[in-house]
């Protein structure tokens, strides 16, 4: 008798507590509606995280086509001669039509997953971003050649391909991650330039043995002791 | 001898090789370090790890367009050499457009203008910058002598920053006592300004960027975003992906690139948008779905004059007067905007206005409206703002996360400097010239008599080339823009600018077919060469410190204004220092704006932070992000919800404006529709992208897009090159079908870039005629085959 008392206050203090958390988060998805306060806005900047494991379910694709020739067609030497400096955005270098459309019905077609386009004879390189659907925004297509007036710009030098510090230990990440947070979108496949195709794309967790050197974001004097 | 090289080689890359290896040791340990202990980095090591080469990156604004993206510059040896995107900027969080990622490249090309060039004999002889400005200066002097005060004008820039705008405001109001004073900014936001103004009371809008953050629908009024806001654009996809119940509605004259990412796309007919934003009002209030509190406790209801005419003619004058209303009166106007009813002249059928109203009348749903020159470049620009102000009063829909009408700027210091500074005829720092305390404070702060400045303004941008054509202006000075490729009509302004009567002074970064007609060329210091400050469209300011030397004699805009100031004997009035001019002049400045509505950051905190959004309130180093609500702005009265402070009553203004056709419509001689405006390759008329090989390479010229039923019927093929005639000039173009936009049937688009295809001598120099802003998007022309 007196274990079904106990048993049925248990329950009603459940359903009190029940009340009450219920009760809070309807209050608080109240205040939510318009007037939460933005303390300043927020800084979610470009993702350097997110697209570590992106293409990770290709990555045994990958091993296979690492000794078996295929597509190796791209070098650090064509990667580069497309952007105007290491960092920028590369130009499109095929024909491209202009057309109204946009990012998932034009370019994505190819660029998404990659693979070989009959057309250009040649592996389609994998966007390493295709989140971002308005791609000619940063990428345009050559439609001439020459200068509207000559101009005498430098491209720097471009980092060098596999830095390592011993001999033998994990080469260093010498570029920035925003917009190439994934590695295997340049690094392993077909269409990754033969210079820094990964040998073990298998191991996806680039970032656990590969570690970024990147200065560019400390633009502050750092502090020291 | 052949060995010995290779050895030498050899221990060349042996020492590299050490040395790299030294440095990269160190590299990884910190960076294992930096994942074990967040938070903690080692300084000399990260400052000496240069494996990138030593880069050195600095902060500041994007050189382009009014959205304000922060842009890390990366400098080597003294040269620019990459930029990326600011990760810290909240405006763009590290991403960019293609104009962004290569702006830099433009200051290498071979043409760049770095000594004075004087015209002597109708030939450019190079001088020295002392003679060029005695010159300048001495001209400048005798002609005010000569004709007065009045016969010698400035026309400056929205891409002025800070310092320079204020300068000049200085120099020509202050200094000499003349309002000759206008700028480019008046061909692209003065309506946007007259529309706050007359609706507010307050310039500039009330909400900011985090809107994209918190809104379900987006409605863009005939602005292409994915091409000319694209940082924005993307944000709003990225939103659109990443959370439910997120839409992009496009409303336009023609199909872009924009209508095919949108969620809806609706096509109305040129000048179609005032009845448009009538019926979207008719429809809310006919449905109940107006919010009655607000509208009682926050409105007030004006109608102004009709029939206003479209300052076609030289000299047109026209001043609005607001007569107040009730709301039954302007329910009854409404009723001509039943959504049948305004069918045949907006081209949108009922169906698609009344789903636009019931996304504005929906509580449930945060809306903001976007718009840019479509709605500014509009022969009743200033009307077709306060209407959509109209559809977010009656609603509600204001001042609130995720829900406002904002209004996007063009240029990246329009607010900053042209707005705010005030480089325009009829405006001071603080106010306006026609208001007797606003002259009083300006005088106080720039130490000149009060009564020097002149109570009326003159010359808004096309009646001032209008004057330098008559012959009323003798000397005129333009800074960084391109008059000649920018003006509408410029078949009548390069003749005028070519006249005898007129001293033609252009200080510029390159060659541009206005410097081809001046009579001196003044060198100028481009964006990093220098350092100033910006104003973007969301009311952020924006420092930036010199990365690189300017070449040659080139000399910040600024420095120049300052030295011609002092040779006429204005000198202690402008008592600033070569090195730190900028920061005294942006101190001084900042004097004007003091106040809870108006407040500035401080130097030190915009050295530090990518931008601050005024009012800035110093106490808690706060920016304020929305205006006039009292949740976010101590400058509104507390014990109000709402407090549009700009009108004495704190209340905004619902205007009752109707439906009035173009000045110029197709007809039977001339029946296309000709609509003008840009690419995201190229940046206004080209002088700096056009130097950028990768832009160039990919839009090298301009081109007219017809819809392809058009061409069909013509029998016009893609590139075929057309002859585009109005009753002002022709030019010559490429036909573009089918490529990257559509205009709607009869109507044609062409963008401005291009000094080579000027479509601008085609354009009509009509105007609105309360912000006198030109309209480039509607006029007649008819097409013939080359």
């Amino acid at each position: 008798m007196k274990q079904g008392y106990v048993i049925i206050g248990f329950w009603i203090a459940l359903f009190i507590a029940a009340g009450f958390i219920i009760k809070a988060s309807l209050a608080e998805d109240q205040s939510l509606n318009y007037n939460k306060i933005v303390e300043q806005a927020s800084t979610n900047s470009l993702p350097i995280e997110e697209g570590v494991y992106k293409l990770s379910y290709s990555a045994k694709e990958y091993l296979e086509l690492v000794n078996s020739g295929v597509g190796f067609s791209k070098n650090l030497t064509s990667y580069y001669n497309r952007r105007a400096f290491p960092g920028a955005p590369p130009t499109i270098p095929h024909l491209s039509e202009e057309s109204l459309s946009i990012g998932g019905k034009e370019c994505l077609q190819c660029h998404q997953n990659g693979g070989f386009v009959d057309v250009y004879k040649a592996y389609a390189p994998i966007a390493p971003h295709p989140e971002y659907i308005n791609c000619k925004q940063c990428h345009v297509p050559l439609k001439s050649e020459g200068n509207f007036k000559a101009n005498s710009w430098k491209k720097m030098e471009a980092p060098e391909a596999n830095q390592q510090a011993l001999i033998g230990s994990p080469p260093i990440i010498p570029h920035s991650l925003e917009m190439r947070s994934n590695c295997l979108s340049c690094h392993a496949g077909p269409s990754a330039p033969i210079e820094i195709r990964v040998t073990h794309p298998n191991r996806i967790n680039c970032r656990q043995c590969h570690a970024l050197n990147d200065n560019s974001q400390n633009t502050n004097k750092i502090w020291t002791r | 001898m052949r060995k010995c090289q290779e050895k030498k080689k050899k221990q060349q890359i042996m020492i590299n090789r050490r040395d790299f290896i030294k440095k990269s040791a160190a590299a990884s340990a910190m960076a294992a370090a930096i994942t074990m202990i967040p938070g903690i980095l080692f300084a000399s090591d990260q400052e000496n790890s240069t494996l990138t080469g030593d880069i050195n990156w600095t902060k500041g604004p994007c050189r382009f367009c009014g959205v304000g993206c922060g842009i890390l510059v990366g400098t080597q040896n003294g040269k620019a050499v990459a930029v990326k995107g600011d990760p810290n900027s909240a405006v763009n969080k590290g991403l960019l457009c293609v104009k962004g990622y290569h702006q830099i490249m433009c200051t290498s090309s071979a043409d760049r203008l770095t000594k004075p060039l004087v015209k002597k004999n109708g030939k450019y002889v190079e001088t020295s910058m002392e003679e060029a400005l005695d010159l300048v200066a001495s001209k400048m002097k005798e002609t005010i002598d000569k004709h007065g005060k009045d016969s010698v004008a400035m026309y400056t820039s929205g891409q002025s920053t800070i310092p320079e705008g204020y300068v000049a405001s200085k120099f020509m109001k202050g200094a000499i006592g003349t309002n000759n004073l206008d700028c480019n900014a008046r061909l692209c936001m003065a309506s946007a300004v007259a529309g706050f103004l007359t609706t507010f009371g307050a310039d500039e809008p009330m909400g900011c960027y985090e809107d994209i953050e918190h809104a379900n629908v987006f409605v863009l009024w005939g602005n292409n975003m994915a091409e000319m806001h694209p940082v924005l654009f993307s944000r709003m996809l990225d939103n659109r992906l990443n959370r439910k119940n997120v839409r992009i509605i496009d409303l336009a004259t023609r199909t872009t690139r924009t209508s095919k990412a949108a969620d809806k796309s609706i096509l109305f007919k040129p000048q179609g948008d005032l009845a448009i934003a009538n019926s979207i009002c008719y429809e809310l209030i006919n449905n109940g779905w107006v919010d009655n509190s607000f509208v009682e406790k926050h409105v007030a209801f004006n109608k102004g004059k009709t029939n206003i005419g479209y300052g076609l003619e030289d000299n047109f004058k026209f001043n609005d007067e607001a007569t107040p209303i009730n709301y039954e009166e302007y329910k009854t106007f409404l009723a001509d905007y039943r959504p049948d009813k305004i069918e045949e002249i907006s081209g949108v059928s009922a169906k698609d206005i009344k789903y636009l109203a019931s996304i504005y009348g929906d509580p449930n749903l945060k809306v903001v409206s976007y718009w840019c020159m479509g709605m500014n470049q509009h022969t009743r620009g200033t009307w077709v703002n306060n209407l959509v102000y109209n559809i977010h009063l009656l609603t509600g829909k204001i001042s609130q996360p995720g829900n406002g009408p904002f209004s996007l700027t063009g240029q990246p210091s329009a607010c900053g400097t042209a707005r705010e500074v005030g480089t325009f005829t009829h405006k001071l720092p603080k106010g306006v010239v026609t208001n007797k305390k606003h002259r009083e404070l300006a005088a106080k702060i720039w130490k000149v008599p009060y009564d020097r400045i002149p109570d009326k303004p003159t010359y808004h941008a096309t009646e001032m080339f209008r004057a330098v054509d008559r012959g009323d202006i003798k000397f005129i000075w333009t800074q960084v823009t391109n008059p000649l490729v920018s003006l509408p009509k410029t078949s009548r302004f390069r003749p005028a600018m070519e006249k005898e009567s007129c001293f033609v002074v252009v200080s510029d970064v390159f060659p541009t077919p206005t410097s081809d007609v001046a009579d001196v060329i003044l060198p100028a210091a481009w964006h990093v060469e220098k350092s100033g400050m910006y104003g973007n469209s969301e009311r952020r300011t924006q420092y930036w410190d010199q990365m690189v030397e300017a070449p040659g004699e080139a000399l910040p805009d600024a420095w120049i204004t300052i030295e011609i100031a002092r040779r006429m004997g204005f000198g202690d009035l402008f008592p600033y220092s070569k090195e730190n001019h900028h920061e005294e002049i942006y101190n001084e400045y900042r004097q004007f704006h003091v106040g809870k509505k108006h407040n500035m950051a401080p130097l030190d905190i915009l050295k530090k932070e990518s931008g601050t959004i005024w009012p800035y309130i110093e106490e808690t180093g706060k920016s304020t992000l929305w205006r006039f609500n009292s949740k976010y702005d101590p400058a509104c009265d507390q014990a109000k919800d709402f407090d549009f402070y700009g009108n004495p009553d704190g209340k905004a203004v619902i205007w009752q404006r109707p439906y009035e056709p173009a000045p110029e419509m197709p007809d039977s001689e001339y029946p296309f529709w000709l609509n003008t405006g840009r690419v995201i390759e190229h940046w206004h008329t080209g002088s700096m992208t056009r130097r950028i090989p990768v832009l160039h390479q990919a839009v090298p010229n301009a081109y007219v897009e017809l819809h392809p039923t058009d061409a069909k019927r013509l029998g016009i093929s893609n590139k075929e090159k057309l002859k585009i005639i109005s009753r002002r000039g022709t030019t010559i173009l490429p036909a573009s079908i089918n490529e990257r936009g559509m205009p709607t049937i009869g109507q044609v688009f062409v963008p401005f870039f291009d000094e080579s295809m000027l479509i601008n001598d085609v354009t009509l120099d009509s105007f609105c005629p309360i912000s006198k802003e030109p309209d480039y998007k509607k006029c007649a022309v008819r097409i013939e085959k080359v």
